[in-house]
């Protein structure tokens, strides 16, 4: 461990997503984004159809009502980051682990395909590779040097796009300057057209995302089961004249 | 006593001191060179941002691409474009695919098989050039020749209409899908009705307490979808307390509806009626601030409001519950949106709507409706204008009739994106030659004898005056962001090779030796403005700062307030909608619609695109007809059951999804699927272009495509077609099918 805690790359940050329902429209700019910098394949359509999409982060939509007096809502769901992660326990070759930073990271070559993890996930945001992932050339092009391209047999998910978190880090750490707020942008908080989503770090109360996570909205997804997600959602709300 | 120094003795000295520096060890750093030397700003490993403009839609968003050892890897938003400031949507972030793309062509081709033979063959380009002026030179007559443009840099319209008109050709005629879906040429009659100007409103949405969409899919594809999904965000979450009222007035509830607090469904083409009526109210009832509107009763002076109500399907409660919260906001704006100019009492609708912002003395203000400024920007905004339908329909005509022996299309594909029954498929068959400058085998494209791929957006130069523009006056620049991966030739390049073939005229009003030193003067009319946000000391600085910065835009927000013209002193029109169809063979009103994902089909091509679900419906490469559930079980039809769909023009199969905000009396199907050409992904997807069923009818009043004017009727097939959706339709979640 540094002497100086802000400079080391092990700290006690804890970072979080906070997902602003009230802000997001839906409009699938960050499962592009989320596509192109974590270099996730597309399926196809009849695999799709079979429910083995690769997405990292998925829109889910829910009626509310009947014609006319109907509502359709959205609700961004990624990997949810928890402290008490069901899918590391299960893991038998430590694959899936939870790391200092309250990540729950996923390493990909010590991961054998048992897919318990995505059993295991009460949040159905884990995606796994049944096939070979196909980049017919020239689109091998536009993978990101940064990240690793996963191969048939693995199980893959949300990461909060951790080499922008390590670059982010070690950069700063190289200039010797502290973290500011808001310098690490995962590509989905990057491209959020509306800036429904905020990333940041819990364990700083000036942070954005912490000062967002006090607010009266703020509520986590499946909090009975006492998973404690690094996701924070602020609910959306309802004007009436 | 010191011995004095003769002048001898001291250069004998001087001698020696340098004999003995000179005898210094002989360390010597020498710069070993490697054979291969790589570009200096190529670090291996290190990623280098350029800025340069979007081109997937034309709202012109700044963009910076991230690249490593010359390849681009990531598109985001350009942090400091006033317009997007940072952000973009998934077509923006799909843009490596349009240039990563394996379907690309990669050089010029001639068809060799003939016209529709998808036989190419390749053409160095000097022989392609001295072809395609040839083909200009032997012209029996100047209009003989016709440029069909869609979607095209500024640039390379300025190029194209100067060599038009040295050669006595009309200018170039612009129109695509998504301009026509948005209802780009109608909202720029209207603002010239209204404003005296043909510019593009901007609606200040940001600032609203109040807004009124009348069929615009603002957080969609209509306009500048990034910068109004940022104000809308604003506008919810961005100041104190308040979180605005949104309402949406459209037949089907579209992804800008969901987001609204409030979503209407007007019987299709009634729009205009309910803004009639709300306009009514206030003027009558004297809602609102004091004073503010009495001057504009007389708009209204024809206006039933319960007739209006019946006519649009609005109870008078809705209606005056509504005016009331429109009227009595500080800050409220109601905006004319593409589906009302797609009707054929388009502009009748549009005007209605805009008065409402009249009424309530909103034209000008925040958080109203204003313009953007041009600035110093005015010499270079001679605007693609974007032409309405009936001109394409006139140059159909004259195609048609053999009056065109040579066309040219680049940024359009209007074989795909025009209504068949329009008949463009005959006409250029009818063309002796026709040549394309996509840089993809699209549909219009296999039509082509020659086809003279451009540069892919992230491999060309250009700019673009974004319209409707931001706070203040701004430019986006475009540039190379990588080395073209193939041998393609920029279409602006093209156009400057033919007129120095040419000679004469042409030569001497196309003078450029590429579209670059052409752009480096044109934009250098910006330099030493004392609005902008940075400026040089000499062109060539203020041409580097250009491109560095991705464009050029004021510091300061400056905005233009509408002169008003006199059309606000006549009563509103009020005119019926039309449909083509009768209601008894054709119950239903169809609503093609843009969609968010593929917008007008542009999008197909790209696996990002095709795999990223309909926010609505979740379906992921496909292509579906939405049925309300009452219309379905009357049908006797559910998910995924394959109905027909006909229309007096044409007929189209596809699979139903049951969607609850439609009308029963409306049926829903997205543009941007059915392509027969345009690349295996594109192709991959069994789906119909909804434009087979399109009737080419237009409002008369704008000239423009009533894309929603057509009735259709529904007929089960018996068959079914699993579409591929994320949400799961039986409950039991994923992988679950099959």
């Amino acid at each position: 461990m540094a002497t100086d805690a802000n400079l080391s790359v092990e700290n006690d940050r804890r970072w979080v997503l906070v997902v602003d329902l009230d802000r997001c429209t839906g409009c699938q700019a960050c499962v592009v984004a989320c596509h192109a910098e974590n270099n996730i394949p597309v399926v196809g359509e009849k695999q799709a159809a079979y429910g083995r999409w690769m997405h990292w982060i998925i829109i889910q939509r829910y009626w509310e009502g009947e014609y006319p007096n109907v509502k359709a809502r959205f609700m961004p769901v990624m990997c949810q980051q928890c402290t008490e992660a069901p899918c590391e326990p299960v893991c038998p070759v430590f694959a899936t682990y939870h790391n200092a930073e309250g990540l729950n990271a996923q390493i990909y070559n010590r991961c054998i395909g048992t897919r318990f993890c995505g059993s295991a996930c009460p949040y159905k945001v884990r995606t796994y590779n049944w096939f070979r992932p196909e980049f017919p050339e020239p689109l091998t092009e536009q993978l990101n040097p940064d990240v690793t391209v996963r191969t048939r047999g693995i199980m893959e998910k949300c990461t909060f796009c951790i080499q922008r978190i390590r670059r982010a880090e070690i950069d700063s750490q190289a200039e010797g300057r502290i973290l500011a707020d808001g310098e690490i942008q995962p590509a989905c908080v990057q491209t959020c057209p509306t800036s429904a989503l905020v990333f940041g770090d819990l364990g700083d109360p000036d942070s954005r995302a912490s000062q967002l996570a006090r607010s009266h909205r703020s509520f986590r997804l499946l909090p009975e089961l006492g998973t404690d997600p690094g996701v924070i959602y602020l609910k959306g709300g309802e004007t009436n004249v | 006593m010191p011995k004095t120094l003769t002048r001898r003795e001291f250069l004998k000295i001087a001698a020696g001191a340098t004999a003995a520096t000179g005898l210094a060890p002989a360390v010597r750093s020498i710069v070993i060179e490697p054979f291969v030397r790589p570009p200096e700003e190529l670090l291996p490993g290190q990623a280098t941002w350029y800025a340069s403009t979007c081109r997937q839609c034309p709202a012109g968003c700044g963009i910076i691409v991230r690249t490593i050892n010359g390849r681009a890897k990531k598109i985001e938003g350009n942090p400091l474009h006033p317009l997007n400031r940072g952000k973009l949507c998934a077509r923006g972030q799909a843009g490596l695919q349009v240039l990563y793309n394996p379907d690309r062509l990669k050089n010029a081709v001639r068809q060799s098989g003939g016209r529709g033979s998808r036989q190419f063959e390749p053409l160095y380009w000097p022989e392609a050039l001295d072809l395609l002026s040839d083909k200009i030179a032997a012209l029996s007559s100047a209009e003989r020749i016709a440029f069909l443009g869609g979607l095209m840099p500024s640039h390379v319209y300025r190029l194209a209409a100067r060599l038009f008109e040295t050669l006595g050709a009309a200018p170039p005629i612009i129109y695509d899908l998504q301009s026509a879906l948005e209802g780009r040429s109608a909202a720029s009659q209207l603002s010239q009705a209204f404003f005296g100007a043909p510019d593009l409103p901007v609606y200040d949405i940001s600032q609203s307490d109040v807004v009124l969409s009348f069929g615009a899919n603002l957080l969609e594809t209509w306009m500048s979808p990034v910068a109004q999904s940022a104000a809308y965000g604003a506008m919810r979450q961005g100041g104190m307390g308040s979180r605005g009222l949104f309402v949406q007035f459209e037949p089907r509830l579209s992804a800008t509806a969901a987001s609204a607090d409030e979503w209407i469904p007007v019987r299709p083409g009634a729009e205009g009626f309910v803004a009639l009526a709300i306009g009514r109210i206030i003027v009558e009832e004297r809602l609102g601030h004091v004073g503010s509107h009495r001057t504009q009763a007389v708009l209204y002076q024809n206006v039933d409001v319960r007739e209006m109500a019946t006519a649009s399907d609005v109870p008078v409660e809705t209606l005056r519950r509504l005016a009331g919260a429109f009227a009595d906001a500080d800050r409220a704006v109601a905006i004319p949106g593409g589906y009302l100019a797609g009707q054929r009492n388009g502009f009748s609708s549009m005007l209605a709507v805009q008065a409402l912002n009249l009424v309530v003395a909103q034209v000008g203000r925040e958080g109203g409706v204003f313009l953007s400024n041009p600035g110093p920007t005015a010499a270079l905004r001679q605007n693609l204008p974007v032409n309405a339908f009936d001109e394409v329909m006139d140059l159909i005509v004259r195609m048609k009739a053999g009056e065109i022996d040579l066309l040219l299309v680049h940024g359009a594909n209007p074989m795909y994106e025009l209504p068949a029954a329009a008949g463009f498929a005959e006409a250029i068959t009818r063309v002796p030659f026709v040549v394309s400058f996509s840089p993809f085998v699209d549909e219009t494209a296999v039509w082509a004898d020659l086809i003279l791929p451009d540069h892919t957006y992230l491999e060309s130069w250009g700019y673009q005056v974004p319209s409707p523009g931001a706070d203040r006056p701004v430019v986006s620049s475009q540039q190379p962001v990588v080395r073209p991966l193939y041998d393609t030739l920029a279409a602006a390049d093209v156009l400057l090779g033919l007129a120095a073939r040419l000679g004469g005229k042409p030569a001497e009003a196309l003078p450029w030796e590429d579209e670059a030193s052409y752009l480096e003067e044109t934009v250098g009319e910006l330099h030493g403005s004392s609005l902008g946000a940075y400026d040089a000391r000499t062109p060539s600085g203020f041409w580097a700062l250009w491109r560095q910065y991705g464009g050029w835009w004021s510091e300061k927000k400056i905005r233009r307030e509408p002169e008003l013209t006199e059309v606000v002193q006549k009563p509103l029109p009020i005119s019926d909608p039309q449909f083509e169809g009768d209601p008894e063979d054709y119950p239903f009103h169809l609503y093609p619609y843009s969609s968010i994902i593929l917008s007008d089909g542009r999008g197909a091509n790209l696996p990002w695109l095709q795999e990223a679900p309909d926010p609505m419906t979740t379906v992921q490469w496909g292509m579906w007809v939405e049925l309300n559930p009452k219309t379905a079980s009357a049908l006797g039809v559910s998910d995924n059951d394959i109905v027909q769909v006909e229309s007096p023009h044409g007929m189209l199969e596809a699979p139903v999804v049951i969607y609850p905000g439609i009308r029963p009396d409306v049926v829903a199907i997205p543009v941007g699927q059915g392509h027969q050409d345009y690349g295996r992904f594109a192709q991959a997807v069994s789906g119909s272009n909804p434009l087979v069923l399109v009737a080419p009818v237009t409002d008369p009043s704008t000239g423009a495509l009533a894309w929603g004017a057509t009735r259709v009727r529904l007929k089960p097939t018996g068959r079914k077609q699993i579409l591929a959706r994320l949400e799961s339709l039986d409950g039991n979640g994923r992988e679950s099918l099959g």
